[in-house]
C-alpha cells in the first residue's frame, strides 16, 4: 500500500471504533474493549506501515500531500480534506498512536466495573481520532477542526463521572481554557493567512521566508499561536485546568493529560517552526514562558499531596521543557522528549491508578505508604518511571531532558540562564518525582497495603469522592465499586510492561555522538529551519551536562529519600520554619485566584451590567417596552371611544356626517 | 311653491328624528325617530323630483321606503327578542358590545 494510504488507514480506524462502539452499545461491554484496543493497535500498525513508507523514499520526497477531497476552492483558501504526511505528522501518528493503544489495552481491566464501560471506549475512540487528525492535517483548517475535537474529548472524558460536581466543574474548566486557546489559534492562522495567503500547510511555509523577520503581523501571529499551544498544554498562565483534569479516570489522566493531547502545543510549535524562526520575539516569549512554567510546576508539584495532581505537575513542568526547547529551535530534541515523557508518564499514570485501585479510589499520599511489598509489580513500575522522569542514566528522560537544555544553552546569550534554570528544574523533579514514590511505596505499610499483602483487595465501606469526601453511588457516572491493580490483571500488567520497556530503552534513540535516528529522521520537515543543523552543543557541554544532569538526578533522589525515608520529622519541620513559602506553593503561587481576579471577577461583573443595566434597562425598557408602550397607549385611547352606548355612537356619526357635509359645502363655494 | 320649503320642512323632520335618536332611550322610539329621519330624506328626493320635472327622485323614495320597510321588520325583530329574553327595554342599558 501507498504511504497516502496508510495515512488513511490511521484515520479511519479509530474513527469506525468510536462509530461501531456507539452504535453496539446494546452489545456485551467487555467486547467494546477489546474492540476500541483492536482499532487504536490497527491505527498504530498503519502508521508503522506509513513510516516504512517513508523511510524508503528519499529526502526530498518525505513531505507528502494528500487530499480526499475539496470543500472550497478559492484564491488562496482552499478547504481541502488532505493530510501532510512527513517525519514530523508520522512520528507524531506513531507516539499516539502506540501509546493510546497501550492505554486502551490497560483500561479494558481498570475501568471493568463502571457502568460506563462503553461511553468510555467511544469516547477514548474518538479522542483518539481527534488527536490523529490534529498530527495528520495537512492545512489549517482541519489543525482547527482537530484542535478543537481534542478539547471537546477532553471535556468529555474530565466530566466521565459527571455526577461528581468536582468533575464536571473541572471539565468545564479545562474546556473554557481550550476554547481560549482555540480562539488564539484561529486569530494566529488569520494573521499568517494575512501574511503567506494560503492556508495549506507547506505554500504557507513556503512563503514564510518572504517576510521580513519580526514583522509585526508575523508577531501577532505567532504569539497567537502560543496562546493556543499555551492552553492545549497547559503552559503559565492558562495552565490552571490541567491539575483539576486529574478529575478524570486515570487512563484518561495518562493518555490525554500526561502523553498526547497536552503536548499537541508542542507539535503546534514545531509544525510551525517556519514563522517562529522568523518571528523570534514570539520564540523568546515561548521559550521564557516555557521556562517559567517548568520551575512553578516543580515547585508546586513539592509540596502537593494528591497523587495525580503531583504527576500532573510534573506534566506541566516537563511540557515546560519540551516547549522551552522547540522555541529554542531544540525541535529534535523537545520532540524527542516528548516521545520518551509520552513513555514514561503513561507508566507513572497507570502505576498510580494501580495504588489509587488498592487504596480503594483514595488519592491522598498522606494516607498512603508501604505498598512496596503488597504491589512489586506497580512498584518496579513506578521506579522505572521515578528514575526516567528524574532523569537518571540510562532511562529516557535522561538523554532527552539533557539534550534540550544543552541544546539550549547553545543557543548563548540569555538563553543560557535558560538551560541553567533547567537544571535547576531537573534538580527539583528528582526531589518530587522521588517524594512521591517513597510516600506511597516505602515505609511502614498503611492498612490497605498490609490487607493486600495477605492477599485480599482493600474495599472501601463507602464510596467516597477523593477530593471532597462525599459519599457517592456506584450507578453510571460514578467509579464502578470494584478495583483492579495490575498484578491481578494481565491487560493492566502487559500494557505497562511495554511502556516500562520503552522507558528504559527510549533514550537509546538519541543518544549523543552515538545515534541519532530522530534527528536524522525529522531532517525532512525541518530542512528549512536555519537551526536545525547549524544548533550543536560544544562537547564539553554534552558530556558535562549529561554528567551534572545525572548528578542532579542522583542529588534529588538522595535528598528525597533522606527527607521521607530516613528523616521524616524533617519535612514537617521545614514547612513549620517555611510557612509562608509553603501556603504559597500550596496554593499554586495563587494563580487560580489570580485568575479568578483578573478575568473571571471582572467578565462577571460585565455580565451582571450587561443584564442589570444594558439587558433590562435599555433592551426591556426603551428599545422593546417603548413602542410596545406607545401601542398600548394608543389602543387604550381608541378602546376608550367603544363605550357601548348607542346614542353617543349615533351623535359621533351625526356629527361627522355634518362635520363632513360642511366641509364640503365651504369647499365647494 | 318653490322647492325650498319642501326642503325646510323636510330639513325640519330630519332634525326632530336625529333629536329623538339622540335624547330618547326606548328602541322602539328610536327606530320611530329612524323612519322620521328616512323620510325626511324621501320628501326631499320627492321635492327634487318634482322640481326638475324627472321620475328618478320617485323611483329612489320608493327603494327607500322598501329598505325601510326591512329595516322595520329586523328592528321590530330584535326588540321583540330583547323583550322575550326579558332584557331592559333600553339602550343605555345595553351595551354590551363595547371594545
Amino acid at each position: 500500500m501507498s504511504l497516502q494510504t496508510y495515512g488513511w488507514l490511521v484515520l479511519l480506524f479509530p474513527l469506525a471504533g468510536t462509530v461501531l462502539i456507539a452504535l453496539s452499545w446494546r452489545l456485551p461491554s467487555k467486547l467494546h474493549g477489546y474492540l476500541g484496543t483492536l482499532a487504536i493497535a490497527l491505527s498504530f500498525v498503519s502508521a508503522l506501515g506509513a513510516l516504512s513508507e517513508l523511510r524508503d523514499r528519499g529526502a526530498e520526497e518525505r513531505q507528502v500531500v494528500t487530499v480526499a477531497w475539496d470543500y472550497a476552492s478559492t484564491v488562496g483558501v482552499d478547504a481541502q480534506l488532505s493530510l501532510l504526511l512527513d517525519p514530523l505528522s508520522v512520528f507524531m501518528a506513531l507516539v499516539v498512536s502506540g501509546v493510546s493503544a497501550l492505554i486502551h489495552l490497560y483500561s479494558v481491566s481498570y475501568m471493568d466495573s463502571d457502568r460506563g464501560y462503553t461511553r468510555f471506549f467511544a469516547y477514548l475512540n474518538y479522542f483518539v481520532f481527534s488527536m490523529l487528525l490534529l498530527v495528520l492535517a495537512g492545512n489549517f483548517f482541519f489543525l482547527i477542526v482537530g484542535w478543537a475535537f481534542v478539547g471537546a474529548a477532553s471535556y468529555l472524558l474530565i466530566s466521565f463521572w459527571y455526577r461528581r460536581t468536582t468533575a464536571t466543574a473541572a471539565g468545564i474548566k479545562a474546556f473554557v481554557i481550550n476554547v481560549v486557546g482555540d480562539v488564539g489559534l484561529v486569530l494566529g492562522t488569520y494573521f499568517i493567512f494575512k501574511q503567506t495567503g494560503s492556508l495549506d500547510f507547506l505554500k504557507a511555509f513556503g512563503g514564510a521566508e518572504e517576510i521580513a523577520r519580526g514583522d509585526g503581523d508575523l508577531v501577532a501571529g505567532c504569539l497567537l499561536l502560543l496562546v493556543g499551544a499555551f492552553a492545549k498544554s497547559a503552559q503559565v498562565p492558562l495552565h490552571t485546568w490541567l491539575p483539576d483534569a486529574m478529575e478524570g479516570p486515570t487512563p484518561v489522566s495518562a493518555l490525554i493529560h500526561a502523553a498526547t493531547m497536552v503536548t499537541a502545543g508542542v507539535y503546534l510549535i514545531a509544525r510551525m517552526h517556519p514563522f517562529f524562526e522568523q518571528a523570534p520575539v514570539a520564540a523568546d516569549v515561548g521559550a521564557i514562558l516555557g521556562c517559567a512554567t517548568l520551575l512553578i510546576a516543580a515547585t508546586i508539584g513539592l509540596v502537593v499531596t494528591d497523587l495525580k495532581r503531583v504527576i500532573a505537575y510534573s506534566t506541566m513542568s516537563q511540557i515546560g521543557y519540551m516547549v522551552m526547547g522547540v522555541c529554542s529551535a531544540a525541535y529534535a530534541a523537545g520532540l524527542f522528549h516528548l516521545m520518551t515523557h509520552a513513555f514514561f508518564k503513561a507508566l507513572l499514570f497507570m502505576a498510580a491508578g494501580s495504588v489509587i485501585a488498592a487504596m480503594a479510589g483514595e488519592q491522598n499520599l498522606d494516607r498512603m505508604g508501604g505498598f512496596r511489598r503488597a504491589m512489586p509489580f506497580t512498584f518496579g513500575c513506578m521506579v522505572i518511571g521515578g528514575l526516567a522522569l528524574a532523569g537518571v542514566p540510562p532511562f529516557a528522560g535522561f538523554f532527552s531532558k539533557d539534550e534540550i537544555i544543552s541544546l539550549v544553552i547553545a543557543r548563548e546569550d540569555w538563553h543560557v540562564v535558560l538551560g541553567i534554570l533547567g537544571f535547576a528544574g531537573s534538580f527539583l523533579t528528582a526531589v518530587y518525582t522521588w517524594r512521591m514514590i517513597f510516600r506511597a511505596f516505602f515505609n511502614e505499610p498503611v492498612e490497605q497495603a498490609r490487607e493486600l499483602e495477605r492477599g485480599h483487595l482493600y474495599h472501601a465501606p463507602e464510596h467516597t469522592n477523593p477530593a471532597t469526601g462525599e459519599v457517592e453511588d456506584t450507578d453510571v457516572g460514578f467509579p464502578g465499586p470494584e478495583h483492579h491493580i495490575a498484578e491481578r490483571e494481565w491487560s493492566m500488567k502487559l500494557a505497562m510492561g511495554l511502556l516500562a520497556v520503552g522507558a528504559i530503552v527510549g533514550g537509546g534513540l538519541q543518544v549523543p555522538e552515538v545515534t541519532s535516528e530522530l534527528h536524522n529522521f525529522l531532517e525532512p520537515t525541518f530542512h528549512d529551519s536555519r537551526f536545525y543543523e547549524e544548533l550543536e552543543p560544544s562537547g564539553t557541554m554534552t558530556w558535562g551536562g549529561l554528567a551534572l544532569g545525572a548528578l542532579l538526578a542522583l542529588g534529588g533522589i538522595a535528598l528525597a529519600y533522606r527527607l521521607w525515608v530516613q528523616d521524616r520529622a524533617r519535612p514537617a519541620a521545614i514547612r513549620a520554619r517555611f510557612a509562608a513559602v509553603h501556603r504559597f506553593l500550596f496554593n499554586k503561587w495563587y494563580f487560580d485566584e489570580l485568575i479568578d481576579t483578573l478575568v473571571v471577577r471582572p467578565f462577571a461583573w460585565c455580565g451582571r451590567f450587561a443584564r442589570d443595566v444594558f439587558e433590562r434597562v435599555v433592551i426591556n425598557g426603551l428599545v422593546v417596552g417603548g413602542p410596545a408602550g406607545a401601542v398600548r397607549a394608543g389602543s387604550a385611547a381608541v378602546r376608550a371611544v367603544q363605550s357601548g352606548f348607542l346614542r353617543y355612537y349615533a351623535a359621533l356619526l351625526l356629527v361627522g356626517v355634518t362635520g363632513l357635509g360642511l366641509y364640503f359645502l365651504l369647499a365647494a363655494s | 311653491m318653490s322647492v325650498e320649503w319642501y326642503l325646510v320642512v323636510s330639513a325640519l323632520v330630519f332634525c326632530i328624528g336625529a333629536g329623538g335618536i339622540l335624547v330618547r332611550r326606548n328602541p322602539l322610539v328610536i327606530l320611530l325617530c329612524l323612519e322620521l329621519m328616512l323620510n325626511a330624506g324621501n320628501l326631499a328626493l320627492v321635492a327634487f323630483a318634482r322640481a326638475h320635472g324627472n321620475q328618478d327622485g320617485h323611483i329612489f323614495a320608493l327603494v327607500v321606503m322598501v329598505v325601510a320597510a326591512c329595516e322595520v321588520a329586523v328592528g321590530l325583530g330584535l326588540i321583540v327578542a330583547i323583550y322575550r329574553r326579558r332584557l331592559p327595554i333600553d339602550v343605555d342599558e345595553l351595551r354590551e358590545l363595547q371594545g
